[in-house]
């Protein structure tokens, strides 16, 4: 094995900055844009839209339920965990959020979060005002539908979980979505860090913590996978798509 | 990997210098005090978070002994009042019931290690009491290859004692011998005979031990190639698992009970290689393999295998099969390395105590390491453990241009390339089996703070 053979896993890709010219690499609308052949003018119409914030470090808030409402943001980079805490106090992960993904879509609605946006890593934003970025979708019929695509995503994606499955089809469905997702950004889809921690992949999928374990533990050994400190590695996607089939349907 | 140990008097002579013995990487000189308690609890915390927590080491140090060995470089407290044993115990087991629930229940022990000092300067009951503790607060994996061993001073220890160790589980002893001749017994104040040392080894032959472990030392105050000869003869006859043959480190200015060593007795430069050539010649024609460093064991033991299968690693315990687990250390100067972290309990008694009385973990300094950390200490654990180094893996695993990134360090390889010791084409780094008894050398250019302009003193001990 050579050097060169080798693809470099970044593990907290760094996306390029983007500007009046060019997305940033990671852009949630740039594909969108690009396929409808937006011209440099009308990119740079979106482009004043936006505002890059950041980097938030580990453990900070990027919104708490109740607040009011203003942007939805992409990730630029790290990952974003979204939560609510029941009445008892207790944390229910919603979902997570990887560079070039959206947050906040859940808010539109009711014009306040109605949940809680914490950074797992080092995090980056693009955030945008709705309501311009709602004008402008208008006028372009591309920005309209991702937009349409983004939501029903969003929706999609709480339903997931909520069927009857066994530990080895939930965990399967999250790594080949996640596997999907980096993809998307041009990401490998066979090599990243599972940047979110064992309990909140638990809280997520609805399994105890060592089942997580047990189950990633015995996937090793079926050789689906590896799984050294935060980074994985899938040696068979084929195979653990199979497993993931009945949760992810299509 | 060659098992062999290639023996080259002229190029150990030329390489004979101090350096580390990277049973980790940073060395412990690098901790610093900045790591406290809150940092110890916040690396536990993240250790529970990876996806598959690591397994768990415990390592417990038991520091005292009856009678002060003169070559010793441990931290050890003289004394034969038994009370201080159990003053020790009672705070010892406060300590685990404030470590382990840090880490969460679902990650296994798979080993558990006392050292000295002199473990069994504790009785058995007392011994038994600290096995009970950590089984009350860890679980204890079921596999076979579980690992739980201790260090026995053989001049203290009876086969009734075995017996009862055995009954805790214990299945691996390691035994302290160094040499059996009279007068190096004399010099160093360890008077120790071939009887009670192979009664010892015969008991724990008799309770099933399925490893055991003897320590010789060359280089010691009036040592001589007919003596240790002997010595080896002996040894070799009653077919310990696995042997480890140290190099006497004599350095006074660090460790007090080395003052009393007469200097004048201890062997030149010259002897003391022919020494450890006798010891090579000796082990390698009895059928033991080299695993590296100054290890020896026999082709059938679990060390042996897991060399030829590159498997092996190596942790402050020395050479393990037990790849990457988290090592809780326990007790007064004890380290633990979890996750990204290594951390030490402070050196002195007093403090320690003072720390558990009230009621604080007793972190003395550590350190987070860093991404060039990583990098390194990976790599130097590949050169001392498999070997070889495969650039490609390392680069992807680290993100880095290994030629780049470890431009200076290949540099001050150049020389050891040109002697020999190993072999560097782009693709691996490889050591030869010339260069496997100087791996410290080989590790050494690749140590970041031994290269600093600020770099202190060195206080290391010699290779050879």
């Amino acid at each position: 094995m050579n050097s060169a053979a080798l693809s470099r896993v970044r593990h907290s890709p760094i996306v390029d900055d983007g500007d009046e010219l060019r997305f940033c690499t990671t852009c949630a609308f740039s594909e969108a844009c690009l396929s409808q052949g937006y011209d440099k003018s009308a990119l740079g119409e979106l482009h004043v839209l936006v505002e890059h914030v950041g980097p938030y470090r580990e453990g900070d808030h990027l919104f708490r339920e109740g607040d009011p409402f203003t942007a939805i943001a992409a990730v630029r980079a790290g990952t974003v965990k979204t939560y609510v805490l029941d009445e008892s106090g207790r944390e229910q992960v919603l979902g997570f959020f990887l560079p070039g993904e959206v947050i906040g879509l859940n808010a539109i609605h009711q014009a306040r979060y109605p949940c809680n946006a914490i950074a797992l890593d080092t995090v980056a934003l693009c955030r945008f005002s709705f309501p311009r970025m709602a004008v402008l979708a208008s006028r372009m019929p591309g920005l309209q539908a991702q937009l349409f695509r983004l939501l029903s995503m969003d929706i999609g994606k709480a339903a997931l979980l909520a069927g009857d499955y066994s530990a080895d089809e939930r965990m399967a469905a999250f790594l080949v979505s996640l596997s999907l997702r980096y993809a998307r950004r041009g990401f490998s889809p066979t090599r990243f860090r599972l940047t979110m921690a064992r309990t909140d992949m638990a809280n997520y999928l609805r399994l105890a913590a060592e089942t997580v374990s047990r189950v990633l533990r015995r996937f090793q050994d079926d050789g689906l996978l590896t799984v050294e400190r935060r980074e994985l590695e899938i040696l068979d996607l084929p195979r653990l798509q199979g497993l993931a089939r009945s949760v992810l349907r299509d | 990997m060659n098992t062999t140990a290639r023996f080259d008097a002229d190029l150990l002579r030329r390489y004979d210098r101090q350096g580390p013995r990277y049973t980790s990487y940073p060395t412990a000189p690098q901790f610093s005090e900045a790591f406290d308690e809150d940092a110890y609890r916040d690396v536990a915390r993240r250790s529970n978070d990876d996806p598959i927590p690591r397994r768990l080491s415990l390592y417990a140090h038991m520091p005292f002994c009856q009678s002060p060995c003169f070559y010793c470089g441990c931290n050890r407290i003289i004394t034969r009042d038994p009370a201080r044993a159990e003053a020790y115990l009672s705070r010892l087991v406060r300590e685990v019931s404030m470590v382990a629930p840090l880490f969460d229940r679902d990650r296994d022990v798979v080993q558990l290690h006392l050292g000295g000092g002199t473990p069994n300067f504790f009785t058995a009951a007392q011994l038994r009491e600290l096995v009970d503790c950590l089984h009350r607060h860890f679980h204890f994996s079921e596999r076979a290859d579980r690992d739980i061993s201790i260090e026995l001073d053989p001049r203290f220890v009876d086969a009734d004692s075995i017996a009862a160790l055995a009954a805790m589980g214990f299945n691996r002893a390691s035994l302290g011998v160094q040499d059996f001749d009279p007068q190096v017994q004399a010099a160093v104040n360890r008077v120790q005979s071939v009887e009670q040392t192979l009664a010892v080894v015969a008991a724990c032959r008799q309770n099933a031990f399925s490893s055991i472990n003897i320590d010789l030392i060359y280089g010691l105050p009036g040592q001589n190639a007919a003596g240790f000869g002997r010595t080896l003869d002996i040894v070799i006859a009653a077919r310990p698992d696995r042997l480890a043959v140290y190099s006497y480190a004599h350095l006074p200015q660090m460790f007090k009970a080395q003052r009393q060593i007469d200097e004048t007795l201890l062997p030149d430069a010259e002897r003391k290689l022919g020494l450890l050539q006798l010891a090579i010649e000796k082990l390698t024609a009895a059928g033991y393999q080299y695993i590296g460093m100054d290890h020896f064991a026999l082709p059938a033991d679990e060390l042996s295998v897991a060399l030829e299968r590159g498997s092996l690693h190596r942790n402050f315990m020395g050479y393990t099969t037990h790849a990457e687990s988290d090592l809780i250390g326990l007790g007064v100067s004890a380290i633990s390395h979890i996750g990204d972290s290594y951390s030490q309990n402070p050196r002195d008694l007093s403090l320690w105590e003072h720390a558990i009385d009230n009621g604080r973990l007793p972190v003395w300094r550590g350190m987070q390491m860093g991404r060039d950390d990583l990098a390194r200490a990976e790599l130097i654990q590949r050169l001392m453990c498999q070997g070889v180094v495969d650039i490609a893996a390392l680069e992807s695993r680290h993100d880095l241009d290994f030629g780049a990134y470890f431009r200076a360090d290949l540099v001050r390889l150049h020389p050891l390339v040109a002697d020999g010791l190993v072999e560097y084409d782009g693709e691996e780094l490889r050591v030869t089996s010339r260069g496997r008894m100087l791996v410290r050398n080989i590790a050494a250019c690749f140590d970041h703070y031994l290269h600093q302009p600020t770099a202190q003193p060195l206080r290391y001990s010699r290779v050879i």
